[in-house]
């Protein structure tokens, strides 16, 4: 009988136009691209309407999210943006790790601590807050404990830590009494939060109502103050006093001249230099650790999200570092879609203060970023990020950390903010100063760094843009590299120039013909002389370097390859090849559009949609010139159910 | 007749050494003239992964990636799906972590993947669509949206093999020569074999014959290239 229906069906009027082969397949090519899936069969009989226009269609899809998704992925192929395992973000000062003990009850239990934690108990000062004699372990960092644990006493417990409804599993963790438990209570959180069951669980498999965590890291107070103890350094070959396993803290020199003064617990000084700072509210600052493993287990995530988050692979459970970096790239990803959607200046791309944030990247940008700061640079009287990459007073203060789906706008991140530049997943992907300037160069420029055949011979000339053989680069990339030089390599702290001059005379050289060791990290020994030090990365362009990443993004934008490279770089992935001379005309006019639209991207690609080299690019093997009289079939709802 | 190699060897050391010494450059002779051809080559487009996974996952009904698996997986032992982050590379998605780029050809183990999920894809779409018990309504059904009686002449099988190639390759049947007949001679080939098989199948024999026209289709280098 259903047989019998469609030749029925079949029989009904035909409204529909006569399309060609080559039409089908434009209609197909441009639903893969613009909404990034194949046709359904009702689409298609969109097309086959007499009334159907393809520029309508184009238009109604140039603001969907599946278009930003392309546009996206053309420079997410290009740059990679997405920090591998070799970067850890783990700072001592915002890592909650644990340890497994055995309670008073015999049973197990977990205590969480910050490694470096000063204590005024001298027997743990820097370590775990309970001795190898209390607790039967003997703890080393980056290693599993050592020994037989033993049974610790209740009043070594209530001595030394705390317990706390932490901001992992309680919703409400600013209150007195927090009662919504995730899981419990707490029904409605964000899909894309899921603390793995080893923080929801305690060791015999029953949920965790409550952390304990060691008393110090437990304090909530915003400011500390710096503590010394006196303490003389150990003779040499000395062995530390049982039951320690390492030697006291000492006080350094820093802390020596500013004793007792305040220190802000959110610097990444304050747990190796003050005893009275600690994670704060809901322990609220910190990131829990399923272990004492150097990047411990947290959080479940998605391995992929190849069709966008709200369509994420199933979970698995990552790592701390993993938790940020992942939030790292769909900080990125965001702003990209903003760009796309909203069809913002592209050059804003390089340009922009604006990004967008959720509950997870405000407790980075508020905890986490800052405490890479300041171990090194206090030397040159830096002990707190001044100026962040990411102002501290931007973060909206409304997300607390478990918002994990809500995205907020932040207009301006801060003086120092520069497109995707300034992100943490662009400076985590590309850490040092010449591959984040060669990617620029690459991206943006359409240019590649290729090697002269000069003949290499040995030399001692530190200036690359001159050393034979190097130059032919570097002469190029140092100065470009150049505008890099006051974004640390390593942890992204910003080396403001109150601190930080480019030629630096506390650095110059001394009578023993170097600068003083502290000098080395941040100041090039190859570029000093007896008057000053060259900041590190500088010596090519003291001009780049004082202009910073805003300034490179100036000169990028401005540069008469920018507006082709981005035209060459979206028409190519749009007709699927590589370009050449011959597309030379073609490029020529879509330049024109992209530039006198203002650098926005939907005139572009409109315009590429548009033409022949679009439309022709899927008909190659076929004869596309083949065409259907609609043969006679039914009107589409009427045998297809009008299925997806 | 023991010593000849040796005294041939013992020649040839004492003789004038072999040398190779410098010549004029001569060019080739000319043998025949072609045109070279400067004009842009250019093939057809792997889709995007990305794009296939949204399509995949339309045609399950539109449903989440963890659903899709569990559904493609079943609980029948049929090993037919094993996980998605089994099959991301071999699709040929980038690893922006890893820095492995996104693969622009085709290459076996991508389309021993593309045989895998189609066959999944195929065979969970028959249980869906064909073998509801109650029947699925017509406007409910993603892929097979037809009744499949289990007799078919010519044009029942056109009209049904339209649908498929609709939703498959995105363009009327028709348009493609010669392939509802070759389709239609796979679809009876299976229904006949099916029919007479000693091995007792899941599927009837029609339910097989359409499983096997999905699979030709989802499996059909059209679907993959654009």
């Amino acid at each position: 009988m259903g047989a019998m229906l469609l030749v029925a069906a079949v029989a009904a009027g035909d409204s529909r136009q006569t399309r060609t082969l080559a039409d089908y397949r434009d209609f197909r090519s441009l639903s893969i691209d613009l909404a990034g899936r194949f046709p359904t069969r009702d689409e298609i009989a969109t097309l086959e309407r007499p009334d159907f226009d393809r520029s309508t269609w184009i238009d109604a899809h140039l603001s969907g999210p599946q278009y930003a998704a392309r546009l996206t992925r053309i420079y997410m192929d290009l740059l990679r943006l997405e920090v591998g395992n070799a970067v850890q973000v783990t700072p001592p000062a915002t890592t909650l790790r644990r340890i497994q003990l055995v309670g008073p009850d015999k049973k197990a239990l977990y205590v969480y601590y910050r490694r470096g934690q000063r204590r005024t108990r001298e027997a743990t000062d820097g370590e775990f807050c309970m001795t190898s004699v209390e607790t039967g372990l003997e703890l080393t960092f980056g290693q599993p404990p050592k020994g037989t644990p033993i049974e610790v006493k209740k009043e070594v417990l209530d001595a030394n830590t705390v317990v706390v409804r932490p901001w992992w599993l309680y919703r409400d963790y600013v209150e007195m009494t927090p009662t919504k438990r995730y899981g419990a209570e707490w029904t409605d959180f964000d899909a894309s939060y899921v603390p793995s069951d080893k923080l929801r669980k305690e060791a015999d498999g029953s949920p965790t109502i409550e952390v304990r965590v060691c008393r110090e890291e437990a304090q909530v107070r915003d400011m500390g103050t710096i503590y010394v103890t006196g303490r003389v350094p150990p003779l040499k070959g000395a062995t530390p006093l049982p039951p320690r396993l390492r030697p006291l803290p000492l006080d350094d020199g820093y802390a020596k001249t500013h004793k007792g003064e305040p220190l802000s617990c959110r610097d990444g000084l304050a747990v190796s230099m003050s005893v009275d700072c600690g994670c704060g509210i809901g322990l609220q600052y910190c990131m829990p650790g399923d272990s004492d493993a150097n990047d411990p287990g947290g959080f479940m995530l998605p391995t992929h999200s190849p069709v966008g988050l709200d369509a994420a692979l199933p979970l698995a459970e990552q790592n701390v570092s993993t938790w940020y970096k992942y939030w790292w790239t769909q900080e990125l990803e965001h702003f990209l879609s903003h760009l796309f959607t909203e069809d913002r200046d592209f050059r804003e791309l390089l340009t922009a203060k604006y990004s967008w944030v959720n509950g997870p990247l405000a407790q980075y940008y508020r905890s986490t970023a800052p405490a890479g700061c300041c171990g090194r640079e206090r030397a040159f009287g830096l002990i707190e990020d001044k100026e962040p990459l990411f102002a501290q007073a931007s973060v909206p203060p409304s997300l607390f950390a478990h918002d994990a789906a809500t995205w907020l706008s932040v207009p301006d991140r801060g003086p120092q903010a520069s497109g995707i530049l300034s992100m943490p997943v662009f400076l985590g992907k590309y850490a040092s100063r010449r591959a984040r300037a060669a990617v620029v160069y690459n991206a943006f420029l359409c240019k590649s760094f290729v090697a002269s055949d000069a003949e290499l011979l040995p030399s001692t000339e530190p200036n690359l843009m001159i050393r034979p053989g190097c130059s032919s680069c570097h002469a190029t990339l140092e100065p470009l590299a150049a505008y890099f030089s006051r974004v640390e390599e390593s942890t992204s702290v910003y080396l403001p120039g109150a601190q930080f001059p480019i030629k630096n005379p506390l650095c110059k050289l001394q009578k023993n013909g170097k600068p003083s060791g502290f000098c080395d990290a941040f100041y090039d020994p190859a570029f000093t002389d007896g008057a000053a030090g060259t900041m590190r990365g500088a010596y090519a362009s003291p001009t780049n370097a004082e202009a910073g990443m805003l300034g490179l993004a100036h000169v990028v934008t401005t540069s008469p390859e920018f507006a082709s490279c981005a035209v060459s770089r979206v028409t190519s992935s749009l007709i699927g090849r590589t370009l050449s001379q011959d597309d030379d005309t073609l490029v020529h006019a879509l330049t024109d559009v992209f530039v006198h639209g203002n650098y926005r991207m939907k005139p572009l690609v409109t315009a590429i949609l548009r033409s022949d080299a679009y439309r022709n690019v899927n008909n190659r093997r076929v004869d596309a010139n083949a065409t259907v009289e609609v043969p006679g079939a039914p009107p589409h709802d009427a045998i297809h159910g009008g299925g997806p | 007749m023991r010593l000849t190699p040796l005294a041939l060897l013992l020649a040839a050391a004492c003789g004038p050494p072999s040398t190779i010494t410098p010549a004029a450059d001569v060019p080739l002779r000319e043998i025949a003239r072609s045109q070279e051809d400067t004009t842009t080559k250019q093939d057809l487009r792997l889709v995007p992964p990305e794009v296939y996974i949204r399509s995949y996952l339309q045609l399950f009904g539109g449903l989440a990636p963890q659903e899709v698996q569990t559904r493609a997986r079943g609980a029948d032992g049929g090993q037919l799906f094993d996980a998605w982050d089994d099959y991301l590379a071999a699709l040929g998605l980038p690893d922006y972590k890893l820095d492995l780029p996104r693969a622009q050809q085709t290459n076996a183990i991508m389309v021993a993947a593309f045989e895998r999920l189609a066959v999944a894809l195929c065979d969970r779409a028959v249980e869906r669509d064909l073998k509801a018990n109650p029947p699925l309504p017509l406007s409910e059904r993603v892929v097979f949206a037809f009744e499949a009686p289990n007799k078919l002449d010519d044009a029942g099988f056109a009209s049904r093999f339209d649908v498929l190639h609709r939703t498959f390759l995105g363009y009327p049947a028709a348009l493609a020569p010669g392939r509802i007949k070759d389709f239609h001679g796979l679809y009876s080939s299976i229904v006949a074999h099916h029919a007479t098989a000693s091995k007792k199948s899941r599927f009837s024999p029609t339910e097989a014959g359409w499983a096997a026209v999905c699979y030709g289709l989802a499996r059909h280098p059209e679907f993959h290239l654009y």
